[in-house]
């Protein structure tokens, strides 16, 4: 019961956090009946996406320090699972879901076995290297689809069994309610002893394992956490986009973003991930729609990208939260 | 005979990528930093020869050294601009910035060049094929491994016969000793950034007689520098050079396989597939690769 | 049946031989120092014990229990705790959460490791820190952390490298007094290694002495300090003179 109070419990937290969070939810809240147009709506739900996808990258890579660019394999699995039941036997996303997270923690654990022996860059190049393989497999795979993807059959009343809704909003609050149950796991994880050990392992490692702490196994455990999270978001892709391939949920350069958002947010803190996500998704669709518009500009929305991550890691590699804690402590 | 036709032609393209590899691992060995950029250095070097033949009507033979001392300039000045302050912070700061790096100039080059696929039309070996024994041999892959081979064997004289090079590896080896010796190694770092830069120039201006460019042409590339300088073991030259003639032929040879298997679903698009999950098992059951040292 | 024992270790770094079969018993609530110079292998033998070296030969008995090529992890569930010469020192986890990680080592619940890590603290006078960073405070206090956080680990034999490098006489002195408090009111084993004479002469009721690999010397330390070839090993050493 204690676990569960913990979940809530955001006493630890300063004021201005507080605040700044209660009026976050307040406003999204009150979002969708604000009147935006479909095209901030779309925003915002990638918004709300990618802060899960940041949330639970931040598992293993913030909290505990193994910055791994491979998540987008999970994203996958748990975009094909609920696609893939759905279009063969009709299975609710309400059951295919819990598949979908049950096979990602399965394959992450049969992953992370070998994959934790290494550290450092060595680790990061392998988690890219499971990430090319699986897309690789699936692109070439005819049994899912192969390149040409899936495409969910568009039931025609919304229903709740199959997470099919004709209006934007039925999503957002849909993705606004994994969000938070999102936050209440981070905010019970931080507290839990998993996450004390995580973290004593990102500081030094060999001090952990001298207090008892077998290091490659909570990293395993975190990495599996994390490859839920993301699992989750994929199925939501699913059913949300009604269209699945492997590049648009598997591809290294969702990877990349992910990793990136928690990064420029702030790894290893509760709020960097949604910071980062919040900065950079709007900046992405509306920096992309307006170079769109000019045809010579096809990629300056990268290029001002990579400049940002170039300069954040020279300057700030603890990111934009590492920026605001630094003010505070003035 | 296919099968000695694909070793033949997997240790052409193997001296390629030994080449590509050796600027990664002198970097690594140097400073461990992982250059993901490289890569898109790799890239610049294929535009550049393509761009200067094509534009001063020049045999890409003569217009490569272009390629090098564009190489070399990106290097020093991706050392100078960004490196150096990666240096001082933690490792994924290291990590993203590298990173950062290749995606900036990757989209930089789909700005400038955009997305069209490249590769060098005229040219005095282009097109022509030699005849050795029952081989058939593209002149332009056979003049690029032997370049490249040169280009290898330059810079492992470099390395260890000249005073400079000794310094270089003395700073590899153990960078305190050697700053009490009075060695720069400011400068050591610049330096092998200009030759990691500098060659991995030259591998693409070799490699655009026979491979098209693009802007994402890198991955695939880098991700073969990878595997060869982690089977080769990271800071070894011998072993990028040993490994990556080893994953030249692997290439090659994995469609064989496909072929004798007479499985449809092991064809030739897997063969980077192949290269990735080859790094994979190296580093976790040997991290330390064939003849590198254990870090 | 002796609490720690070390049967013929041998540790071989590929042409230098760390370890050369040494041997040597520590009995339950004993107060050991390791002295040697420097090179003799002793932080080797320590990284043997405690699981972060494999040895090449010879064995670990704890608590009659092999544990001879356990990694540190194990040795220390199995109650071995130790600490480091340097700790890193980093921002990212407060004085409390340090300890409340060694803590977490015996219990899975929040609170009672908040309550045991806060006691530690408490008993070895850093309550007022206890919200600090490490990378906030001097060097003594730093030690003191490290010895905190391997206390919550409820360890029966503590083991301690080099505890008193880098502090002031003053400060030396403290932590003399905290390592005697550790063991009469803990009543944990202690094995230190250490360079301060000043520590390990007072306190050691045994002294092993290491030289180039091998064990030259054991005994009570009024005895060692005369002994001939520890004299001649630590040639230079003014301590030798006389205890």
């Amino acid at each position: 019961m204690e676990k569960v109070r913990d979940a809530f419990d955001f006493r630890d937290f300063s004021t201005p956090e507080k605040v700044g969070f209660a009026i976050l939810t307040l406003f999204l809240l009150i979002f969708p009946l604000l009147g935006a147009g479909s095209f901030v709506k779309a925003v915002a739900i990638q918004f709300l996406l990618f802060s899960l996808f940041g949330m639970g990258w931040n598992t293993i890579g913030g909290y505990g320090g193994q910055v791994e660019l491979g998540k987008a394999q999970y994203v996958g699995i748990g975009a094909y699972t609920v696609a893939l039941t759905m279009v063969w036997w009709k299975i609710p996303f309400w059951v295919s879901m819990p598949i979908g997270v049950l096979i990602a923690i399965g394959y992450s654990f049969i992953i992370g076995y070998p994959l934790f022996r290494l550290k450092g860059h060595y680790f990061a190049i392998a988690t890219i290297c499971t990430s090319l393989v699986l897309q690789d497999i699936f692109i070439n795979w005819k049994l899912v689809g192969a390149a040409k993807g899936i495409e969910l059959p568009i039931h025609e009343h919304p229903d709740f069994l199959y997470m099919q809704f004709k209006s934007d909003t039925y999503y957002f609050y849909f993705i606004m309610a994994l969000f938070y149950v999102a936050i209440f796991y981070m905010n019970w994880f931080r507290k839990s002893k998993l996450g004390y050990q995580l973290r004593m392992i990102k500081e030094d490692e060999e001090a952990a394992e001298s207090l008892g702490i077998d290091a490659r196994w909570c990293k395993i455990k975190a990495y599996s956490i994390a490859s839920a999270f993301v699992a989750v978001g994929g199925g939501f892709m699913a059913v949300y986009n009604l269209y699945i391939d492997p590049y648009s949920v598997m591809d290294l350069d969702l990877s990349i973003k992910i990793a990136l958002m928690s990064m420029l947010g702030g790894a290893g803190s509760m709020w960097g991930p949604i910071i980062g996500s919040g900065f950079l998704v709007p900046l992405d669709r509306f920096l992309g729609s307006w170079l769109g518009a000019q045809k010579g500009l096809i990629g300056v929305d990268f290029m001002i990208y990579a400049a940002l991550i170039m300069i954040v890691s020279a300057y700030q590699p603890r990111g934009i939260w590492g920026i605001i804690e630094q003010f505070r402590k003035r | 005979m296919i099968v000695l036709d694909a070793l033949l032609q997997g240790i052409l393209m193997g001296l390629l990528f030994a080449l590509v590899a050796l600027g990664l691992t002198i970097i690594f060995g140097m400073m461990d930093i992982v250059n993901f950029a490289h890569g898109e250095f790799l890239m610049i070097g294929m535009y550049t020869t393509y761009w200067t033949s094509l534009l001063l009507h020049m045999d890409p033979l003569i217009t490569l050294p272009a390629s090098a001392i564009v190489g070399m300039l990106l290097g020093l000045a991706s050392y100078y601009c960004l490196v150096k302050y990666l240096l001082r912070g933690p490792m994924i700061a290291q990590l993203f910035g590298t990173f950062g790096l290749m995606l900036f100039l990757r989209y930089l080059a789909q700005f400038l060049f955009g997305t069209d696929y490249r590769i060098i039309q005229k040219g005095l070996l282009v097109g022509k094929t030699l005849t050795l024994g029952p081989f058939l041999v593209d002149w332009t892959k056979l003049s690029s491994a032997i370049l490249s081979l040169i280009a290898f064997l330059f810079v492992y004289y470099l390395l260890h016969r000249t005073k400079l090079g000794k310094a270089l590896r003395a700073t590899a080896l153990n960078r305190e000793a050697a700053n009490y010796m009075g060695i720069k190694t400011e400068r050591m770092n610049a330096l092998a950034w200009m030759i990691g830069g500098g060659t991995v120039g030259i591998a693409g201006g070799l490699i655009v007689n026979f491979w098209y460019v693009y802007p994402t042409v890198g991955l695939l590339f880098v991700m073969i520098a990878f595997a060869s300088v982690a089977m080769g073991g990271f800071g070894s030259i011998k072993g990028a050079f040993f490994a990556g003639i080893l994953i030249g032929m692997l290439e090659m040879l994995f469609p064989m396989f496909g072929q004798l298997v007479g499985s449809d679903f092991f064809g030739p698009h897997f063969k980077f597939t192949v290269v990735y999950f080859a790094y994979f098992i190296i580093v976790v059951f040997r991290p330390q690769g064939l003849f590198g040292w254990k870090k | 049946m002796a609490f720690l024992e070390v049967m013929d270790l041998v540790k071989d770094f590929g042409g230098v031989v760390a370890n050369n079969h040494i041997s040597f018993q520590i009995n339950q609530g004993e107060i050991i120092g390791l002295i040697g110079p420097n090179g003799a292998g002793k932080t080797t033998l320590f990284n043997c014990v405690v699981g972060y070296h494999k040895p090449d030969s010879g064995k670990v008995i704890f608590k009659g229990k092999e544990i001879t090529g356990f990694k540190s992890f194990m040795t220390n569930r199995e109650g071995i705790g130790r600490t480091f010469q340097l700790t890193k020192v980093t921002a990212g986890m407060t004085v409390l959460e340090n300890v409340m990680v060694g803590a977490f080592c015996r219990t899975d619940d929040r609170h009672l490791a908040k309550v045991e890590a806060a006691a530690i603290l408490g008993f070895m006078g850093l309550e007022s820190v206890k919200a600090y960073h490490l990378n906030e405070l001097p060097i003594a206090a730093q030690k003191k952390i490290g010895l905190a956080r391997a206390l919550a680990t409820q360890p029966e034999l503590l083991m301690l490298d080099e505890v008193a490098s880098g502090l002031n006489p003053k400060e030396t002195e403290e932590m003399v007094d905290l390592l005697k408090k550790i063991h009469k009111d803990k009543k944990i084993t202690l094995f230190l290694i250490e360079h301060v004479m000043e520590v390990v002469m007072p306190i050691s009721q045994r002294v092993i002495v290491l030289d180039g690999g091998e064990k030259i010397a054991e005994g009570l330390p009024k005895d060692i300090v005369k002994n001939e070839r520890v004299i001649k090993a630590y040639l230079g050493e003014k301590y030798a003179k006389g205890l």
